[in-house]
């Protein structure tokens, strides 16, 4: 009998504990089926952690998930169109009808699901999100060139993340969204996740003696994202996220970093994350979120 | 003599690629490299990388090409960055800043040359001075600002430990002077 990983219904980084809560109940190999018939919507951080879950099933060589797709038309008309099928058909077995869609250059989806697995991807990745979505970027977020290309670094270092740490591939999205609710405004949201070998074991055979029984997945992201420690003992190293958060800072962005069994958060002062949580369920990897307010007289 | 290496047609040559954005360390590394080759392998005491036609430098790479290649410069060589983009020009300070180094800079259609990167205003005042009344020694210049000379001598090897300016027998001149 499979065990059944429950999808949200709304499917962002705050419902992501749920879904990681139901993936580690039992052990990465169990013969699983991921039920996605309720669900209503997906956050781009929430479709990479999906296939980062099968992922991980897959290189630790679990037998190939079920999954059942979502009962609603339009959501799986929008999932096909961020291109999360087209990466799911590979680690998962498709329970029910996919639909066929056409590239919508009006869409929201700045970046379909992409895989990341080496430089060479990390520069595609970069090309197409100046290519395609500047329009979008200027149009409905009101970015200046300054901001697109700001945009387009922190994409780039965020996935370098993945090539130059994780030790194994991984996967990126960027949608936009109309954030009204919350901020009144769109936002553009960059989603990059991995099954790798996640920030505490990247750093543990340089930081890990320094903190002793400290040492943990929470202590690991503060070292990276608080100090820009890097594993490498290279003075120029830790810029990546560094260089993101002096990013952030400028346009008021959120960083959200979860590896492991702990997250921390960046907060601007539209948000009321909370900067680290620990105990979280085990998840593979580490599990990356940018959020970029468009400009306040810009967004439409 | 003026060594000009347009970074565009490295990172084209070097990749085998058309990308046009100067992106990821592996990508770094490899154009540092063919910079320093070029370097190696010409007779000029100030080279230009020109970053005309150059998309996007990220923070990786800004370390990788630009504060790699100040860190451990061929012998004997000064560097001036030019055609670089304003956005490009943030990533690049910003990781000069974090590691305490500098570089020179010219607008290419101003034609005006400044050090960005780990630079206080005595060293950035000195900087322009000696680029307006050419080469100078610290005495001089001390007159000239109205500086201590011990203060301006201070500031003087300050600038040429950054590279960002010759010395020579007491005498004191910016790169940019033949």
């Amino acid at each position: 009998m499979s065990r059944v990983v429950e999808i949200p219904a709304s499917f962002d980084d705050r419902s992501f504990e749920q879904f990681a809560a139901s993936f580690a109940a039992g052990p990465v190999t169990d013969r699983m089926i991921f039920d996605a018939r309720p669900a209503q919507w997906a956050s781009p951080f929430g479709l990479a952690g999906m296939l980062t879950a099968g992922q991980a099933v897959h290189e630790a060589g679990g037998p190939k998930p079920g999954f059942t797709v979502p009962a609603a038309e339009e959501v799986r008309r929008y999932w096909a169109r961020t291109g999360f099928f087209h990466h799911a058909g590979d680690l998962f077995e498709i329970h029910g009808k996919l639909p066929r869609v056409k590239p919508d250059e009006r869409s929201e989806v700045l970046l379909e699901v992409t895989p990341v697995r080496a430089s060479e991807d990390v520069h595609g990745v970069v090309g197409r999100i100046q290519e395609g979505a500047a329009r979008i970027l200027a149009g409905k977020l009101g970015f200046k060139g300054e901001a697109i290309m700001g945009f387009a670094m922190a994409l780039s270092e965020a996935c370098q993340n993945i090539v130059e740490h994780a030790g194994t591939g991984g996967w990126v999205a960027v949608h936009a969204y109309d954030f009204r609710r919350r901020l009144g405004r769109w936002v553009v949201v960059i989603a990059v996740s991995d099954a790798g070998i996640g920030f505490r074991r990247s750093l543990e055979a340089t930081q890990a003696r320094r903190f002793g029984d400290r040492w943990s997945d929470a202590t690991a992201l503060e070292t990276a994202v608080t100090h820009h420690t890097s594993r490498f003992r290279d003075p120029g190293r830790g810029q990546g996220i560094a260089g993101i958060r002096h990013y952030l800072n400028r346009w008021k962005g959120k960083l959200s970093i979860r590896s492991g069994t702990a997250r921390i958060a960046v907060v601007p002062p539209w948000d009321e994350d909370i900067p680290m949580t620990e105990h979280l369920a085990p998840f593979p990897g580490a599990q990356v979120q940018i959020v970029i307010p468009a400009e306040e007289t810009g967004g439409k | 003599m003026m060594h000009h290496i347009q970074v565009e047609r490295v990172l084209r040559e070097t990749l085998q690629t058309p990308y046009r954005d100067l992106v990821t360390r592996p990508t770094g590394r490899a154009v540092r490299c063919s910079i320093q080759t070029a370097i190696a392998g010409g007779q000029a005491t100030l080279t230009c990388l020109d970053f005309s036609s150059v998309g996007l430098v990220d923070f990786s790479c800004a370390d990788e090409v630009v504060a790699k290649l100040l860190i451990d410069p061929p012998e004997g060589t000064f560097v001036l960055l030019q055609g670089l983009t304003d956005e490009q020009l943030v990533a690049i300070e910003y990781v000069l800043d974090r590691q305490a180094l500098a570089a020179l800079v010219r607008d290419i259609d101003t034609g005006r040359a400044w050090p960005v990167g780990r630079v206080g205003a005595d060293l950035q005042t000195a900087f322009a001075h000696l680029l307006r009344v050419g080469p100078s020694t610290a005495a001089a210049l001390a007159e000239h600002l109205g500086w201590g000379a011990a203060h301006t001598e201070d500031v003087l090897e300050g600038l040429a430990r950054l590279r960002l300016i010759r010395s020579d027998d007491g005498c004191y001149a910016t790169p940019l002077v033949a």
